[in-house]
């Protein structure tokens, strides 16, 4: 049973995960993004240095979300992302996030975490905002 | 070539339609492919006793459609160089038929970049959602 994190241990200013999470856009994962989604795999390649799909980062977020603990049941509000450049296949994308926000709403508690993802070289490739609805406590 | 360019970016200008329908297997798909198990995504029975009282899609998956459409306008410069503001305002649940396309509002500057910002249509039946903005620079050399 994994350990989740309470809404109100939630603070702005936390970075999670405390080291940057490293996500291989890898050709197996990216042929399963595309399949999934029904996107046309013709328009990417699928060996190293190929043109991967940037939507690749509906991925790597759900990773970088899980880096919070938050409780099952959570829902996804609000989206933007920003794209500084292609992804590759072979890139190592370097990922972390920062809570800016915390607030509730309709009853509903919201948590507000501006996010980048970087090249191994450091070069930004992707950056935006998540706002989602917590999980129920458990 | 220039004036395809610049037909494109015009105020008013079509953008693509890109239709999916989700299935729960779609959605269990999705889920595997992204890690993400949520079971508000693929377990009926928690989510009878959640908000929707059903599955209902990842969120995510949605925006990848919205990338498809916007990457057809584009022919892939969205991968480059685009970017995405919206709220989900209301589910995607099984048996659903996703629409997306867009409305292009204004051609504007934002963040010293020259963009045409697309007022994004994402729709099932009459049903709306999401709700938001796409901003597409026009020229590369802007970037």
């Amino acid at each position: 049973m994994p350990e989740y994190r309470r809404y109100e241990e939630v603070a702005v200013g936390d970075v999670y995960p405390a080291e940057p999470l490293i996500f291989e856009v890898g050709p197996d994962a990216t042929r399963e993004f595309l399949a999934a989604t029904g996107g046309d795999s013709g328009d990417y390649g699928f060996e190293a240095g190929d043109r991967a799909p940037s939507m690749i980062a509906s991925v790597y977020l759900i990773d970088l979300l899980k880096a919070r603990m938050s409780p099952p049941g959570g829902i996804h509000a609000k989206q933007a992302i920003r794209f500084h450049r292609a992804v590759r296949i072979g890139d190592k994308l370097s990922l972390q996030a920062r809570v800016t926000d915390t607030y509730v709403r309709k009853e509903r508690p919201y948590v507000v975490s501006d996010f980048e993802a970087r090249a191994a070289d450091g070069e930004l490739v992707s950056s935006g905002r998540i706002t989602s609805i917590w999980g129920k406590d458990p | 070539m220039a004036r395809e360019t610049e037909t494109r970016f015009d105020a008013g200008a079509p953008l693509p339609l890109v239709s999916h329908l989700v299935t729960q297997p779609v959605i269990d798909a999705y889920a595997n492919a992204s890690g993400d198990h949520n079971p508000i995504h693929v377990d009926p029975e928690f989510a009878r006793s959640g908000p929707f009282g059903k599955t209902i899609a990842h969120g995510l998956m949605t925006l990848a459609y919205v990338s498809q459409m916007l990457n057809q306008w584009t022919d892939g410069a969205f991968d480059e160089n685009g970017e995405i503001e919206l709220t989900f305002i209301s589910p995607v649940y099984a048996g659903d038929t996703v629409e997306v396309t867009g409305e292009i509002e204004e051609i504007c500057e934002r963040d010293g970049r020259q963009v045409a910002k697309v007022r994004l249509i994402c729709r099932v039946g009459d049903r709306s959602i999401l709700a938001g903005h796409a901003y597409q620079p026009i020229n590369a050399e802007n970037e």
